[in-house]
């Protein structure tokens, strides 16, 4: 198959993802997340996401990537400022950065594998384009100019189809040993000094600009404090300072004299004293109290439900079966995805059955959608797989098995998890299921923040 | 109500502080309620070995002060204060005894690993090979292991000592010694990993990685309390039970070793599983328990994993500010193998030249205990844990949630992967390519 037909499988199967994860949503508008308004280059502009909050798009309104450079275990790779490393040639061996064997083993799939272009396709600029602010532009080795952000350069992906698609990466639960990623790059959150956003699973998480945990009471009305100072003592207020000034979802009132406090959407807000670790979800078990979100995740289907486990929740189906995402970046140069249906699925079938495509059927099973139905969201889809080659199922194909995925990528359960709340398949994969591998849907996480 | 808010406030607080506040506000709090100074120039005193120790616990407090107690040691406590006594873990180890130059226990050298058998399996011959029969391939032997013969030679501990306890009660021909002399000690895991040495001290990647995430990883915060507790030399009665704390360990100015005294939350949110019983007794200053199914938390770098050890039991010696000794009983293979996939990539199991599909196979060979009930195969390896313990205070409100708590779960081992891989399947496994370095699946115990 030539380059040309690659390109065309792998937009057409994208396509058909986005086709069927355009399901209208049908419930009430929940409160996005407000960014601060920055310079931008004509045409660029901010697009709201259901998971990452709001990112940068380009004029079609296609989600901005980076690809920052990365010191991986044996070796790095990604883009250094100023500079792209992604270009037209096909990478054939693997770069073994993340292995105690050498490098140099041909990839798999190669027949159909894309060029790292094809699937994360530069911001071209043209000729007049100017910078403005931080958006800069570079030169890329063909002597085109590309637009960067803080001096990265910066990538559609060829997996989203369009506004509010960000199907190419994430910003959530990346570790050390994770590939040399890309990110969606993002406006800065509107929150005063002080106060910070992160992604959680359930939302995007308001915190402390040290990262811990900030927290609202159902015995508070607007803009009023009923947390007396015994109450203080463990709800430390988010006081404000004499210079502060409301604005957007932000207020500020006089908790007593000369003591004023931060308000968001009209609830005062407060951290946790017993929180001992960032971003805890901790302070939400005591009656009354709760996270505070910029805006929250999607739902997930109705037909899930939340188990509790040895470290915290997990999402997990009707039988109480723990749920998993499989991730995959290769070890290639290029680092490209191998999680997506349209993707190779090489590295799945050797960790869910050995290579097996009967046993990994059994071992890790899909997680199943019952005839007719709709997600609410665009996080949450219903997609059709050829269960034999792992990818997308054509238009009434026989013997297609009708699933439920998590951005695009199917999920789920594990056979050898036999109580609800098992997660014996979480970390199974290369490096924890960090490079590639399986993870268990963590909806909470209260030692290792694997839930955000 | 006290020690609640002194917990809250602990909780505010960087560590080193929260340590200091932690043991002046409990041994003044708790310990002497009215006359804070005595309590707290004893915890100033140096020793922290279990032997040596003399602080801040209850029994301390409890204890007459002398006259001279600014500068004199409290005498060691006989009793701890109200019968009750709590440990919290602060480091554990895999039994493993080594001579000084390692050839007693491995006359046959160490085991190689990972990085040493793909170079046997795939030389640099300029042959080009695939992802797919080469890296992947050793990851699916990692994941789906066989008990096929080893196609690498496998050097097994061997000589006559080894840590542990005397498991079934039986003295046999392989038995070891242990270094007090003691016979009939069980621990064919030693046979598995003595000669690995991913396995050994000081060196050994995985057993200082295990043993760091003991004290770094809440999940991992095992408590022992003792209650019923006449004397700590000899008492014939004592209840044991495990909890999982919730708070980090209380740790000293290098941030490294553990101190007495600290606090800790009993979790009641996610640690009920935890939550077991053992009876035990108190002779010369040692205590034993009587056996039982022992479920206990060890994740390493963040995956959730346990293990599980069938009729474990404990073996330690007790002082007022302090435990040390053994864990030991017959570790369950499949959660044990789950545990070290789940924690340690290929590339860290390479650093101490472990090779997962080879230690599978000699768990397989070596398990001595607990036959499944349909293939009559051992499911459970004899084992040891080197253990120590030092002294920390339960939150009193924690305590009385206990009482009020719903029954555990029932703890289960872990059964593997299901759908094993066929016989063809298996005859696919990377090692049997390797004829030239083809050794013996015979045991050093079968020879």
């Amino acid at each position: 198959m030539g380059r040309g037909a690659d390109i065309i499988r792998v937009v057409g199967i994208a396509c058909g993802v986005a086709l069927l994860m355009a399901a209208p949503p049908s419930q009430a508008r929940e409160p996005t997340e407000e960014y601060l308004r920055v310079p931008m280059p004509p045409h660029f502009k901010v697009e709201s996401t259901e998971l990452e909050g709001p990112v940068f798009a380009d004029p079609k309104g296609h989600t901005l990537y980076t690809w920052p450079f990365k010191l991986l275990r044996n070796g790095n790779t990604g883009d250094p400022k100023g500079q792209s490393n992604c270009t037209t040639t096909k990478t054939t061996v693997n770069a073994g950065f993340m292995s105690p064997y050498p490098g140099g083993f041909t990839l798999p799939d190669l027949a159909t594998r894309p060029s790292c272009e094809q699937m994360w396709h530069p911001v071209l600029a043209d000729k007049n384009a100017k910078a403005v602010d931080k958006w800069t532009l570079i030169e890329r080795k063909d002597g085109g100019k590309q637009w960067a952000y803080d001096g990265e350069a910066l990538y559609t992906s060829a997996l989203d189809q369009g506004p509010g698609d960000v199907l190419g990466g994430d910003t959530f639960d990346h570790r050390g040993d994770d590939p040399a990623v890309r990110v969606p790059i993002q406006p800065p959150a509107d929150v005063p000094p002080g106060f910070k956003v992160s992604t959680a699973r359930t939302g995007r998480l308001l915190q402390t600009e040290r990262d811990f945990s900030v927290y609202a009471s159902d015995g508070d009305g607007p803009n009023k404090s009923n947390c007396d100072a015994a109450c203080a003592k463990t709800w430390p207020p988010m006081l404000a300072p004499e210079s502060a000034r409301p604005h957007g979802d932000w207020s500020i009132f006089e908790r007593s004299s000369g003591v004023r406090q931060w308000a968001f959407r009209k609830k005062p807000l407060y951290r946790y004293a017993l929180d001992s670790e960032a971003r805890s979800l901790q302070g939400s078990d005591v009656p009354g109290w709760h996270n505070v979100f910029t805006q929250r995740a999607p739902a997930p289907p109705a037909q899930f439900t939340v188990q509790n486990t040895t470290a915290g929740e997990v999402l997990a189906d009707k039988n109480g079966k723990t749920i998993y995402t499989y991730f995959c970046g290769d070890d290639a140069l290029d680092q490209l995805g191998c999680d997506y249906p349209s993707e190779t699925q090489a590295y799945r079938l050797a960790m869910c059955g050995g290579g097996d495509v009967e046993r990994c059927l059994g071992t890790f099973p899909y997680v199943l959608a019952p005839k007719g139905a709709r997600s609410s969201s665009r996080a949450w889809s219903v997609i059709d797989i050829d269960p034999v080659t792992g990818h997308l199922a054509s238009p009434g194909q026989s013997g297609s098995l009708h699933v439920w995925a998590f951005r695009g990528r199917p999920v789920y359960t594990y056979a050898g998890d036999e109580q609800a709340g098992d997660t014996n398949a979480d970390g199974i994969g290369e490096f924890r299921g960090e490079r590639e591998g399986f993870k268990a849907y963590w909806v909470r996480d209260d030692f290792n923040r694997r839930a955000g | 109500m006290k020690a609640t808010t002194t917990t809250r406030l602990i909780g505010t607080l960087p560590r080193c502080a929260a340590a200091i506040v932690s043991m002046t506000l409990m041994a003044g709090g708790i310990a002497s309620g009215a006359d804070r100074t005595g309590p707290v120039k004893r915890s100033a005193a140096p020793a922290r070995s279990a032997a040596a120790a003399s602080t801040t616990n209850s029994a301390a407090a409890a204890a007459p002060a002398p006259a001279a107690e600014a500068t004199a040691p409290a005498p060691e406590p006989t009793a701890p204060k109200d019968g009750t006594v709590a440990y919290v873990l602060t480091d554990l180890h895999w039994a493993i005894w080594q001579s000084p130059d390692g050839k007693t226990e491995c006359p046959d050298g160490f085991n190689e690993g990972n990085r040493e058998q793909f170079k046997a399996l795939f030389p640099n011959d300029g042959q080009t090979r695939t992802l797919l029969q080469t890296q992947l391939r050793r990851e699916i032997d990692g994941w789906y292991p066989t008990t096929l013969p080893d196609p690498f030679p496998f050097h097994e501990a061997g000589g006559p000592t080894a840590i542990g306890l005397n498991l079934d009660g039986k003295v046999g021909p392989n038995d070891f010694t242990s270094p007090e002399g003691e016979k009939g000690i069980d621990n064919n895991l030693f046979r598995v990993l003595g000669c690995v040495r991913n396995y050994r001290s000081p060196e050994g990647a995985i057993q200082g990685f295990d043993n760091d995430e003991v004290t770094k990883d809440v999940y991992n915060r095992i408590i022992i309390e003792l209650s019923g507790v006449d004397s700590f030399v000899n008492d014939d009665d004592v209840q044991v039970t495990l909890y999982r704390g919730r708070d980090p360990i209380l740790l000293d100015a290098t941030g490294k070793e553990a101190i007495p005294g600290g606090s800790q939350r009993i979790d009641l949110r996610w640690g009920t599983k935890y939550i077991q019983h053992m009876h035990g007794r108190i002779t010369n200053g040692v205590l034993t328990t009587e056996p039982r199914d022992l479920i206990y938390p060890w994740a390493v770098f963040y995956i959730p994993t346990d293990e599980y050890m069938r009729a474990a039991r404990l073996k330690l010696k007790l002082s007022p500010t302090a435990a040390e000794g053994l864990i030991a009983g017959y570790s369950d293979v499949e959660t044990w193998y789950s545990q070290l996939m789940r924690s340690y990539s290929t590339h860290h199991q390479s650093y101490g030249q472990s090779s997962a599909p080879s230690i599978y196979k000699a768990f397989r060979r070596l398990a001595d205990g607990y036959p499944d009930s349909k293939t009559g195969l051992n499911t459970a390896i004899s084992s040891a844990l080197r253990a120590k313990l030092t002294q920390i205070y339960i939150v009193p409100e924690s305590k009385q949630l206990v009482a009020s708590a719903p029954p555990p779960p029932a703890a289960e081992p872990y059964h593997g992967p299901p759908f094993p891989r066929t016989p063809a399947e298996e005859a696919t496994e990377s090692g049997p390519k390797v004829a030239s370095t083809a050794g013996s699946a015979v045991s050093n115990a079968e020879k």
